[in-house]
Formats: structure tokens, sequence, C-alpha cells
């Protein structure tokens, strides 16, 4: 274990209970109608996730990505359409692009790659959609608070 | 900024968990905030006075709304900050109901502070929205139906009555959609196509509705009112000339399973699904070639014969085997086949045996066939030189297309190496002879004897009144031996030793043989070597000595295993090194061991010689059948004729040589393999290069233009049973060591019809021609290609529809496996007067009428398991109603039980149809399914347990019918995509709001009915129709549309003009300038406003409005 590691590993204990935050750019599309028909349904989500309403996933660039985690965010995701299906053809896999560069540059600087992470799903699919805000919550609260200099 | 923040509290669904009046608290700390309100329903009338007294009394020119998604009430807020006159953009969204309120209920207290962050973010946002322009779009006055169905229709007829031109595009031959295949429809048990028939016989004739059959929407772009659409109208293959006889049907050979009658019955590749269709035109159903058909080098439409074989149509089968194969009967038995090494029928189990039905055909049809003399009908003469199968095809067409064609052979026999190469225990003399003499009796004229350079050279020919040539002369001679030894006594080389056995010169060999080589000339050599030991009374003795192993072996398989039955050896990774002799004669032959190494230019591994290992094996014959070479002696001093690494130097396109009116072929100018039906397919295609060049113009084609080729679809793949291929008769294998019969028998009729009927088919059609034939109004269009068009039109209708759910899904039911279970769409067709048993419900495993009859309801509906849908299909207990109460009608005695889940009637006079089916003496159970078994005798054992008793049953049934659910449509799936329209559950298209824009799409313009949208019944289906039509005349009415706020636009002064936005932009909308210094240009019309582009660009010029950095950083970072 590093000492960088072993230190956020104790700011962990110490700040334990503080409820993290995580950023999510929902596209239009798909992500933010699979949203709404979550809180339709009743279903529960951690409080933990913030959402941004974003045209296409294409929109989102790693400024936002980054950003999020330079204000305050512990983690950040996007969430668009399935591969394939997406309204603009091909928003969504210019954010996997993006959400990969961001992992690359975290990683450049000692800061969890999995801090940013990218999910897609269709309008309809609702299950999908809280499965994406439940894993990003559990690996973000698993993670420490994210430390800023 | 003055902003005015005003909470919703949505009749208890926010206020119900957010303390808001703590909420507004918070908000009224935030900088420029100036007023907080709340309202019981900020959406409505009362709530939207509060914002317009709120605006006038505060001075306020932002507003922030928190209320329920933004993909919810957005526009109702936008709409009233546009007509309050602060733009439409001067709005910002709270989600604390969907996005808070609904999600949290169970921790208000986080609820509370992420409540509090949701409205500082908005307000953080709205800081930075700023008014967005925009322009007016022109409209259309025209609009697209897409999909031909009853809703299609019924809003094509509207819109026409309304004045606005119609496009009405169906993917399907004919308009009419599902309820085409309707026999009746509920509740008034009045004949489906009795309604639908007027309906399409309107579209058909109202002169504003341009059908488009046949075709599918690729691409639609553009704004509202100015949408552009491209269309790609797939072939019919029929021409407008189509009377509608219907004598095409009965001539065409190829049977499939009939998609309109839903697999309960078969239709022909030419096909009308009925007899009402609009168009009334019928179409061929042509996938492409067949794989067999593009494997072969002369395109012998090999599921053609095949087809034809199946219907015992042998005459016309040997039509198509012999049109572009002079020797149907020779290629039956010698061809390397790649058709059935393309043959998709080897993925269920076997290939087809093609060569063994094509000699089937040939052997039983060629022998009547007697050629006439084909009319001479051009002055032109034409020389061919060799009469193998390259110089005889050649001379064959060249005849047909009326040229005095003269052959040229130096051997005193014609037929080249089927004659002079191939033994008779593959192929008899006088089946190669009949089909020789099927080509002079044309009129080909045969000059036996003459040997080019000595007896005639090219130029003599020439200037003997000869217009062409085509040299055609083979490979005539074995390649150079240059091992020490060579030249010893015993040795042979196979080309000459082969030849002089053929043409009936002695030859003999010693005791042990051995052969080099692994083509088919090295094992027509060992078995020949075998069968003359044999003959002579001695043991067999023959070894094959070859230098790979079995795999890379050239020769065929069953060459292979039939030399192996005979008794050869095969010694493999061996290379020859020295013949040693004794008394100048051969007595051993020394062998160089080698190993694979890595493959070469042919693909196949190269042999390496393994250092220091050789081996010696005793030998007094060794016959050396490592390749051939071209005798080109007699190409000395003519002009124009160049020989290039062993081949005569061609024109690829043409087969000419660098002289004028010489063309060439076949082995001696391969442009394929060196194999006989290469050498066909080079004679046909030179003669039709000939007589281009003889006429100055492009005539025929030359070679057959690329066709895609078709396979079968999955669904025809798992249809089929296996069956593997019907075995051959083969003389026994040691007895035919000693014989020159033919070892390969043929099949018998019934064996060949079977073996025939195992073809899948795959290309439908299989360009037999037959219906061209049978045709008299000479409608049949083989040559027909897809077509483009591209439309302009001001509004989209979407009526693609629903198909059934696929209850193969759901396993225990047994559809698919058990022939008796059958669907409600299936029974539909069965019950049709119009349908393929003319109204009889016939059960599909021996054709009786069923006594007793189980109908299970929600198949694949109210089901959430993996397998099924969640939502009730609506239409099925009526449908299933429907049917049984026709039974009863129909057969008296029949006892028909309905198993339903809940029994579903709403609707005018639905529930009282269905009292009045009770009546009637249908039996309802309230039931659920375990399991369907199917017996002996192919009736069903079904389990299920009755829901109101409890208790569980077995019953038996004569037929059991399952109401499959319904889904989106394939269609109904590929224009959502195509239009990026969102699709829900079970895929039907999200409409704008459920209850208020029921027939809007997310996308301004485009509209929806039908089951496209969700399942219905016939009635719903066509006031959603009207309902869309409605909404397309109001919005054409409206004289222009308002081009989108939220779109991208470029800095000029930051842009670089790197190009990066027009390289990803999806719509094609952003382009760079010419000139100078280009910068990007954004086409506001065609602009979706997904900010790709935005993201992309490096130097911060583009932005997207309504979604700049500011505002999304804004809302990210609070």
């Amino acid at each position: 274990m590093t000492s960088a590691a072993a230190e956020n590993t104790q700011v962990a204990e110490t700040e334990d209970g503080v409820e993290r935050k995580i950023v999510a750019f929902f596209c239009r599309e798909c992500a933010y109608a699979a949203a709404d028909a979550t809180g339709n349904a009743r279903v529960s989500l951690p409080t933990t996730i913030r959402s941004v309403l974003v045209p296409c996933t294409g929109r989102v660039s790693p400024l936002h990505l980054l950003s999020a985690l330079a204000d305050g965010a512990d983690g950040a995701y996007v969430a668009g359409c399935l591969e394939g299906q997406c309204h603009y053809r091909e928003g969504n896999l210019h954010a996997l692009d993006r959400i990969e560069f961001a992992q690359a540059l975290l990683e450049s600087v000692g800061v969890e790659p999995e801090r940013v992470q990218m999910f897609t799903m269709s309008a309809a699919d609702a299950p999908r959609f809280v499965a994406a805000a439940r894993k990003m919550d559990e690996t973000i609260s698993n993670l420490p608070p994210l430390k800023r200099n | 900024m003055r902003c005015g923040v005003f909470l919703c509290e949505c009749g208890g669904n926010i206020s119900g968990v957010l303390d808001l009046d703590l909420l507004g608290d918070s908000a009224r700390g935030h900088d420029g905030v100036v007023s907080v309100s709340r309202n019981q329903f900020m959406c409505g009338t009362e709530g939207r006075r509060m914002i317009e007294q709120a605006v006038e009394d505060r001075g306020l020119d932002r507003i922030v709304i928190g209320a329920c998604s933004r993909r919810f009430q957005g526009p109702t807020f936008e709409r009233i900050s546009r007509e309050l006159g602060l733009g439409e953009n001067a709005v910002a969204f709270a989600n604390l109901r969907e996005g808070c309120s609904f999600v949290h209920r169970n921790e208000p207290a986080k609820a509370q502070k992420k409540a509090e962050k949701i409205v500082s973010a908005a307000v953080a946002r709205a800081r930075f929205q700023s008014d967005l322009p925009r322009g007016r779009t022109f409209l259309h006055r025209s609009a697209l139906v897409v999909g031909g169905g009853i809703a299609g229709i019924t809003a094509a007829e509207e819109l026409a009555g309304a004045g606005i031109d119609v496009y009405l595009v169906e993917r399907e031959q004919s308009l009419g959609g599902y309820m085409a295949r309707l026999s009746k429809t509920f509740p008034t048990e009045d004949c489906a196509m009795c309604s639908l028939a007027p309906q399409l016989t309107g579209a058909a004739l109202e002169p504003r509705v341009h059908i488009h059959t046949l075709t599918d929407v690729t691409e639609i772009s553009g704004p509202p009112g100015e949408f552009r659409v491209k269309l790609r109208q797939r072939p019919r293959f029929v021409s407008e000339a189509c009377v509608g006889c219907d004598d095409c049907t009965p001539a065409c050979p190829v049977s499939v399973s009939s998609e309109f009658d839903l697999g309960v019955a078969k239709r022909k590749a030419i096909s009308r699904p009925f007899a009402n269709a609009v168009p009334s035109l019928y179409a061929i159903d042509k996938r492409g070639s067949a794989p067999c058909k593009t494997a072969c080098p002369a395109n012998t439409s090999a599921q053609g014969y095949l087809a034809l074989v199946a219907e015992r149509r042998f005459d016309e089968a040997y039509r198509v085997a012999s049109e572009p194969n002079p020797f149907p009967s020779v290629c039956g038995r010698i061809c390397t086949h790649p058709c059935e090494s393309a043959c998709a029928r080897a993925e269920v189990d076997q290939a087809v045996a093609i060569a063994a039905l094509k000699r089937f055909v040939a052997d039983r049809v060629g022998p009547e066939i007697v050629s006439e003399r084909a009319p001479i009908i051009h002055s032109e003469k034409v020389a061919v030189v060799g009469a193998g199968p390259a110089g005889l095809t050649c001379a064959r067409d060249l005849a047909k297309l009326g040229y005095k064609t003269t052959v040229f052979e130096a051997l005193p026999v014609a037929g080249g190496m089927l004659k002079a190469g191939i033994p008779d225990y593959r192929l008899p003399k006088d089946v190669l002879g009949r089909e020789i003499d099927q080509v002079t009796a044309l009129g080909v004229e045969l000059r036996l004897g003459k040997r080019a350079g000595s007896d005639f050279t090219i130029d003599g020919l020439l200037e003997d009144g000869y217009n062409a040539a085509f040299l055609a002369v083979g490979l005539q001679k074995s390649s150079e031996v240059e091992i020490p030894g060579a030249e010893l006594e015993g040795t042979e080389r196979a080309v000459e030793f082969l030849r002089r056995m053929n043409l009936g010169e002695p030859v003999s060999v010693g005791d042990r043989v051995v052969v080099i080589g692994g083509g088919d000339v090295a094992l027509d050599a060992a078995r020949s070597a075998i069968r003359l030991q044999k003959l002579s009374g001695r043991e067999s003795k023959v070894t094959l000595a070859y230098r790979r192993t079995r795999e890379e072996m050239p020769a065929l398989d069953e060459e292979i295993e039939q030399a192996v039955d005979e008794g050869l050896e095969i010694e493999f990774l061996v290379a020859p090194l020295e013949i040693v002799g004794k008394n100048g004669r051969v007595s051993a032959l020394k062998l160089q061991r080698c190993e694979l190494g890595e493959p070469d230019a042919s693909g196949r591994r190269r042999p390496v010689p393994i250092k220091g290992k050789t081996t010696e094996i005793e030998a007094d014959t060794v016959v050396f059948a490592i390749g051939q070479d071209m005798v080109c002696d007699f190409l000395e001093g003519c002009e124009g004729v160049s020989v290039e690494k062993g081949q005569i130097r061609i024109d690829r396109e043409t087969l000419m040589t660098d002289r004028a009116g010489v063309f060439a072929g076949g082995d001696a100018a391969a442009t394929g393999g060196w194999t006989a039906i290469e050498a066909i397919a080079a004679g046909a295609r030179a003669a039709r290069s000939i007589h281009n060049h003889l006429r100055g113009e492009t005539l025929l084609q030359v070679w057959e233009p690329e066709a895609t080729e078709a396979r079968p679809t999955a669904e025809e793949f798992s249809r089929r049973d296996v069956g593997r291929r019907i075995p051959i008769t083969v003389l026994d294998k040691v007895e035919r060591r000693g014989s020159w019969d033919e070892v390969v028998g043929g099949y018998s009729e019934e064996d060949a019809v079977a073996e025939a009927s195992r073809c899948l088919a795959c290309a439908v059609c299989s360009e037999c021609e037959a219906c061209v034939e049978a045709c008299p109004a000479g409608a049949i269009e083989l040559d027909q290609q897809e077509e483009f068009e591209e439309l302009a039109v001001g509004a989209i209708v979407v009526t693609t529809g629903h198909k059934e759910f696929d209850a193969k899904r759901k396993t225990p039911l047994g559809f698919g496996r058990f022939s008796n279970v059958v669907t409600q769409s299936q029974v539909a067709r069965l019950l049709s007067p119009s349908g393929p048993t003319a109204g009889e419900l016939e059960r599909p495993s021996d054709g009786a009428v069923p006594k007793k009859i189980f109908m299970l309801q929600c198949v694949g509906s109210r089901d959430c398991t993996a397998s099924g849908n969640e939502h009730c299909s609506a239409i099925c207990c009526l449908f299933s109603t429907l049917h049984a109460s026709l039974i009863k009608q129909h057969y008296p005695d029949a006892d028909v039980t309905i198993g339903y889940t809940d029994l579903r009637a709403p609707g005018k006079a639905h529930e009282e149809y269905y009292r009045l089916v009770q009546e009637r003496g249908v039996r309802y159970v309230r039931s659920r399914v375990g399991e369907v078994m199917e017996e002996p005798d192919k009736s069903l054992r079904v389990r299920f347990e009755d829901t109101v008793t409890g208790r569980k049953n077995e019953e038996l049934f004569d037929l059991v019918v399952l109401a499959a659910g319904l889904e989106a449509s394939n269609g109904t799936t590929e224009i959502a995509h195509v239009a990026g329209l969102q699709q829900g559950a079970a895929g039907f298209i999200k409409e704008y709001h459920p209850k208020l824009k029921p027939v809007d799409t997310q996308r301004a313009g485009i509209f929806v009915a039908g089951t496209a949208q969700g399942p219905k019944n016939i009635p719903d289906t066509i006031a959603q129709a009207k309902a869309a039509a409605a909404r397309v005349v109001s919005m054409l009415s409206a004289g222009f549309v308002l081009t989108p706020a939220q779109i991208a636009s470029s800095d000029l002064e930051q842009c670089i003009g790197c190009g990066i936005c027009e390289s990803v932009c999806p719509q094609g909308a952003v382009k760079l300038s010419t000139g100078e210094s280009p910068h990007s240009v954004v086409d506001a019309n065609s602009c979706r406003g997904c900010g790709i582009c935005v993201a992309e660009c490096p130097s911060g010029a583009m932005s997207l409005g309504g979604f700049s950095d500011e505002e999304i950083l804004a809302e990210v970072m609070v």
C-alpha cells in the first residue's frame, strides 16, 4: 500500500458516514427517460446521485467530468443509450472514448480511474438504470472521499 | 440576474416528502433570487398566473421551476416563458419529483438536503442561460406514412382528403398489414377483408396517395416541415405489365414457407400474398444468388436445377444445367464442385450432392436431346484451337450465336484432357462422346489431327478468312523433372502416360509403382497403375509420394478415399531426391523427409527438408505428376501473342491477347484454377467476348455481374430436420481394382428427388427462369435493380405495426416442436375463406378437423419472466373468443376450451360478445398451464391448474392454440432507429405524453398511430390513425415551424478551421466553409442538437444552445 493510499484509508475511517457526491450525466433520449421511469415506479435510489441532463452523451467532454471531480464530486458517470442505439448514431461511442481518456488521465495523477464510468441502457430499462446508479454508488462509497490539493 | 424560484407541490407528490417552505428559505439565500413561491400544481392555470404575476411585479428575467422532470412539463414552462417575453431558455429546471421525492421517499432528511442542492444548481445554471435565436422553417404540404396496414391506409386517406400529398411506404409487396391476414373481426364477426378491401382499393385509386411497396425508409434528416427522406425500393422483378393471371406460380419450382400465411402454408418464389393485394402485381422473392451459383465459375444455377429435379421436371432441369455448360454429364462426374463446398446445407448436416444430381439429370435427359443445326446468321468465321472443354464450349456458344465455327485439334480425338487425361473408371468415354456429339450437331466443324505449328499457324488461320481465333490448347506436357535418374527406363510422366493409355496405346507398369504428386492427375495415374497391374494378373503395389500431408493434398477428398480403398499407399512429407538405377532401369527411389514450415503464396504450408533424413523405397516404375506446362512452340513468330509464366497473356476482362481478334482461355490462359469447370466457363466467356469483338459493340457481358450471395435465414436453418446426404452406390473396392468400369454409380429417380429436396433454396428464386417462359404478359424482369428515391415532406406518420410474440420462447408450450400447437394468428389464416384451407380448420399434423381444442391466453403477455412481456396485449381475449365462436358455429360438435388468466373485455359491445360466445357453448376455464406434451398420435396432453378451484388437471386435445401477444414489428424497430424515436417496453414507440399527446413522438413533426404505439384493436387503431392525420393537418396548416433552439453554433473568432466538427457530426449538419480561412458553418435545419461537435471542438468555438459549457458546469459544480 502506498503512503498516499494509506492516508486515504485513514481519512475514510475518520470521516466515516460522510455521504459521497456523484455527478451523473444522463442523455435525454435514453438514460434520463429511464430515470423518469424509475421515479414513476417509486424505486429507491442512492441520494448520492446528482443528475445533469444532456441532450446526448456525446455532449459530455472530459472537462465536465474532471471539473466535477475537481469541484467536490467523488465520482462521475455518464449514462446513455445502448451501443448501436444512440439517437445521434455515435454519441455514446464518443462518450466512451472520453471516459477512457479521463480514466487514463486520472490514473496518471494517482486517482482511481473507476471514479469515472460509463453505462448504457434503453429508455425503457429502469432496472438497468437502477443497477447502474447502485453500482456507481457502491464503487464510490467503497472508495475514500476524493482528496484534492 | 433577477430570478424567481417556483416550487410545485405536485398535489403532495413532492410536498409529501420535501418541506417546500424550508426549501424556499434556502433558495432565497442564493445570489440573484428575488422571489420564491409555491403552488399545488405549478403547471396548472393558477401556477401560470403566479409566474406571470411574479415576472411582472418583481421584474424577473430568469425562472427556476422546481417540479417534475423536465421531460414532462418542460415545454409547458418554456412556452409560458416565451409568451411572457423572456424567451424559452430563461427557464431552468430542478427535478424535484422523479429526481428526488419519488426516489428518496424513505430518506426525507437526505432528500431535503439533496433538493436544496438541486435547486441551487438550477439557480446557478439559470445565470448562464441566455435567449436563443430561432428561425422559421418552410413547410412542405406533403406527408410520409410509413407502414401500409390499416392504420397507414387510414391516415393516408384522411391526409389526402385534406389536400395533402401522401407517400405511403410499405416494406412488403402489398398494402394490408396484419388485418389482411384476419378471417373475421370481433365483436361483429364481419369479414376482415370485406372492410379492408374497399380501403385498399380507395388508397390505390386516390391520386394524392403515392404508394411505394417493397420499400424501406433508410434515412430521415432535416427539420420538421422540411424532412428529407431517403427510400430504397427493392426490386419486384415483375413489371407493371403483370396481369395477375397466376400462370407463373405453377411454373415456379421453388416452394418456401409463406410469411403471409404465418407458416401454415407454402408459397412459391413468385407470389402474391392475397387476391386483393395492392398493387395487384406478383413479386419474385430473389435474395441475390445462391452460394452454389456464385461459387460456380460457370455461374450455373444449381439451386435452379435442384428445385426442378425435386419437382420431377427433369427436362427443364437439364435446360438449366446445360445452358451454361455443354458437359453436364461429364461435370456431374469429374467436376471439383465448388458449389458443394459453398453449399449452406453443410451448416445443417451435409452439403447437397449437387454434382451427383447434375449427373442424374444429364444422364437421364441428355441422351434424348437431339441438337439441331444452329442457323448461321453472321458472315464471320471463327477458328478454335483445341477441342478440350474450353474450346468446345466456346465453339458451341458461338454456333448458337450464329457463327460458322471450326475446331482444330492436334489429337485424333476430341475432348482434350477429358478424353486424354481422365481414365474410364471416372469418366466413361461414351458419356463424353455423347456430349461432344451434341456440340458438333449444332454445326461446329471438328478438324482432328491438325496440330498448330506443324499443320497450320495462327497467322495462317487469320489469312485464310477466319475473323477471330480462340486458343484453348491446354497444358499438354508434364513439367520437367530435374533430379538425377529422371531419364532412366521405367520413369513416366503422368500426362503423357495417361494420354497414351486413354488413346488406347499400349502402356505397362512394373510391379512396384511410385507416383510422385498429390493432385488429381497423380491419383488418376496411381489408380490406373493399380488396374494395369491387376489386369495383367499381378498383385497391385502402388505408392503415392507427396511432399505435404493429407490436409494439403489438392486432389478431391472422394478421389483420395476411393484410391486408398483400392489399396493405394501414401507416403506423406517426402520429396524425391534421386532415382536409383540398375542396368539403366529404375530400381529404387531416394526420398528426402520433410516437415511443414510457413505457409507459401497458395496458403498451404511449405514442405521443408529435414536435414540428413532420407529414405529409399524400392520401385521399378516412377510416375511424375508434379505439374503441367504448355506446348507453346506454335506461337513462335505469332505477332501480338506472348507467353508469360507459362500462360498466354490476355486481357482479363475480354480474354483477348495483345493481338486483336485472337483470344485465349482454359488451362493455357487461366483466370481461375486449372479445372474443367474453369475451362468451360472461360470458353463461354470467350464466345461472348468474340461476339462483342466481331459485332463491334458490347452486346453481351463477358463476366457475370457480381451478385450478392444469399443465405438462408436463421429461421430457415432452424426449421430443417437433420437428414444426411443420400449415399451413392460405389463398386466393390476389391473387384473394381481389376476393372475399368465406372466406380461411382448414379442416383435412382427416387433418391435424386429426395436428395434434391434437401436444398435450402438459399436465394429463394433460383433463377431457373421457368416463370419467364410461363408469363404470357412478358412481365418478368430478372435484372431489375434496387432503386433509390429522395422525398421532401412536411410531416411523418409512423404506422409500422406489431408482430406476434414468438411463442417458441415459451418452450414448455411446445410451439415449434409439436405440429398441432399453433397460434391464434395461424388459426386466423386457417379460418379465412380465402386462406390456404379455404376456411376449413385443418390441424397441421394430418389435416383432420380437430374435435377438442384448447386455447391458451396470455402467451408472452402479462408475463414478468425473462422470456415474456409484462404488458397485456389487449386484443387476445376477444381474438380467441372470436375464433372459438367461429369454430363452434362452423363445427357445432367441436369442444372449445379457453384457458384464461383474467378475461378482459372492455370496449364497446365486447362484454356482451363474450357473454354471447359463452352461450354458444365455449368453455372458459380460469387456469394456469404447466406444460403441453405430445402423444404418439400427435394429439396434445395439456397439464393445467384450474385457478378457481385450485385443482390440477390433465386433458387431451387435438389442437392447442396459443394467444401469442403483440410486440413491436421489426419495421417499427427499424423506423425508430432511422427516425431517432424512443421505444418503450416490447419495442413500442413512445408517445410524447401518454395522455395528452398520445400520437406525437419525441421528435417534432413525427407522429405515431396503431399497434406501432402499443397493442390495440382495429377501431382504436383507426381512431389513432385519424388523430395522427389531424395532428399533421394542424401542423401543416400553421404555415411555418420554428427552428429548434437547441442547436450548435460556431464562434468564428475562435474557430481554427480544423474540421473535426464536420467529421463527427452524425447529421452532416456542420460543414467547413471553403476559401482561404475555412471555418465551421452549422445548418440550423439539419442540426439536431446532440452536441458531439461541441465536446470534440479543440478550440472552444462550438457551442450548443441551452447546453453551453457554462450552463453544464454551473450545474455540476454545486
